[in-house]
């Protein structure tokens, strides 16, 4: 027969503590996550910078636009890279205000900085880059300053609700009831 | 600002309507540009034409006085900068400019280029590739068209020329137009768009603003005020009134919580003081 010390902890409230702890570990690498997908949206304004810089610079690194013509043929002209242009910027903010409307967490800013660089290309290959570098960089940044508040917004949100929680762990060993 | 219920709605909407207004305004800009830049070649276009036409029987009657003449006629006109019939050989036989009389010009140099990239020369160019934009000596922006003076069998079968009928192209005809009342002009139209986009971002971020803060903000500020008069126990006589319906549900239902709160607090039941939330 053993006897019990007093010191040692029953074995129900062991694993409360341990559901507790897993519980705040979870939280907090949540909340770290969090804090490192809020700054997105500014990464990939900063990678737009870099590929804008390129285009100022006429893409030195890339073959010249009448070598790349005669090894794909012809580029759209300009006026329909134009209207292209117009309406994905129309929709790339529409959908972003619908997602910040819906609180919906969505990874897309560097999507948009892809498609971005594919319209400095084509003006480029076009020969338009000139007349239509500064619409391509007002299109690249409304869209990604659009996209970097809905991050960001979306991410402190999401921080303060998992800050309470976490107080709420550390409290009463459990989670919140759901709303 | 960030925090607050006005900055949340207000910065998106601002920065997505005056980005968007603005690569309106400046793809609509270039597209205005594309067509006057167009536009300009086609009507430097048409002057050569005109010129070449005019000076075709003196050419071939190899009249240099009458050529010169037209020529410098032609030059004197506004706008014009300069115009250049050159030889064969790249040699200005008559310019409106004297100092380029008899000179050989440099065949790298920008407009020359074009047709002399290769080992020989191109003869035929399309419209457009005959129009070369670029700034002067004195750093004004000039149109210039080059147009090559074909060879034709009046030419070769003339008496008094030498040229034989296999040579395409016996000369060039250079004209450069001052694109100065040009660029004023769009400089003109692009202030009127500045203005005009300036005054579409004011109306709108304002008039959404001043909407927001009619309907929404002032409301939600009087909701809050109440909210504090109820917490200190100095609640007014009647709630808050000019409220829209959905703040006015949540207005009344906290003011007749609080009433209730008071009176039981008090330890009097007056249930009909409440007043009825509006249907």
């Amino acid at each position: 027969m053993t006897e019990k010390t007093d010191n040692q902890p029953a074995p129900g409230a062991a694993t409360a503590q341990n559901q507790r702890d897993s519980l705040l570990m979870e939280i907090n690498a949540d909340i770290k996550r969090l804090s490192s997908f809020s700054n997105r949206g500014l990464l990939a304004m900063s990678l737009f910078m870099i590929v804008s810089m390129m285009a100022w610079r006429g893409f030195p690194m890339l073959p010249h636009p009448d070598a790349t013509r005669a090894l794909l043929g012809a580029p759209p002209p300009a006026n329909m890279i134009n209207l292209v242009l117009l309406l994905y910027t129309f929709s790339a903010i529409i959908l972003s205000l619908s997602r910040m409307m819906a609180g919906i967490e969505h990874k897309s800013s560097f999507c948009h900085v892809g498609y971005l660089t594919a319209f400095f290309l084509f003006y480029h290959f076009a020969k338009a880059l000139d007349d239509n570098y500064w619409a391509v960089f007002g299109s690249g940044i409304t869209i990604l300053s659009v996209e970097s508040y809905r991050i960001w917004s979306y991410c402190k949100e999401a921080m303060s609700r998992k800050r309470e929680q976490l107080e709420f762990v550390k409290r009463n060993g459990r989670l919140p009831l759901e709303e | 600002m960030f925090k607050s219920l006005a900055g949340r709605a207000l910065i998106p909407v601002g920065i997505a309507v005056t980005g968007f207004v603005v690569v309106c305004f400046l793809m609509l800009y270039s597209a205005i540009k594309n067509i006057v830049d167009r536009d300009s070649a086609v009507n430097a276009t048409n002057l050569a034409d005109t010129v070449l036409k005019s000076t075709r029987y003196a050419m071939l009657k190899n009249d240099n006085e009458i050529l010169t003449t037209i020529i410098h006629n032609v030059g004197q006109q506004k706008g014009v900068e300069h115009i250049r019939i050159f030889n064969k050989k790249g040699i200005v036989n008559i310019s409106t400019r004297p100092e380029e009389l008899n000179r050989q010009v440099d065949k790298t140099a920008e407009g020359c280029i074009i047709c002399h990239a290769g080992k020989v020369p191109v003869s035929t160019l399309g419209r457009m590739e005959q129009v070369r934009i670029f700034k002067n000596g004195e750093g004004e922006e000039t149109i210039s068209i080059t147009t090559p003076i074909y060879n034709e069998p009046e030419c070769s079968n003339a008496s008094c020329h030498v040229h034989p009928a296999g040579q395409k192209v016996l000369g060039t005809l250079d004209i450069g137009l001052s694109r100065k009342a040009l660029l004023e002009s769009m400089a003109s139209i692009r202030n009127q768009m500045i203005a005009f986009t300036l005054m579409i971002l004011v109306l709108t971020v304002g008039g959404v603003t001043a909407l927001l803060l009619r309907s929404v903000f002032q409301p939600l500020q009087k909701l809050s005020h109440l909210a504090m008069q109820a917490e200190n126990d100095e609640l007014p006589a009647t709630p808050p009134t000019h409220v829209p319906r959905e703040l006015d549900r949540i207005t009344q239902s906290l003011y007749n919580l609080s009433k209730k709160l008071r009176a039981a607090r008090n330890g009097t039941n007056t249930p009909n003081d409440s007043i009825n939330p509006p249907s």
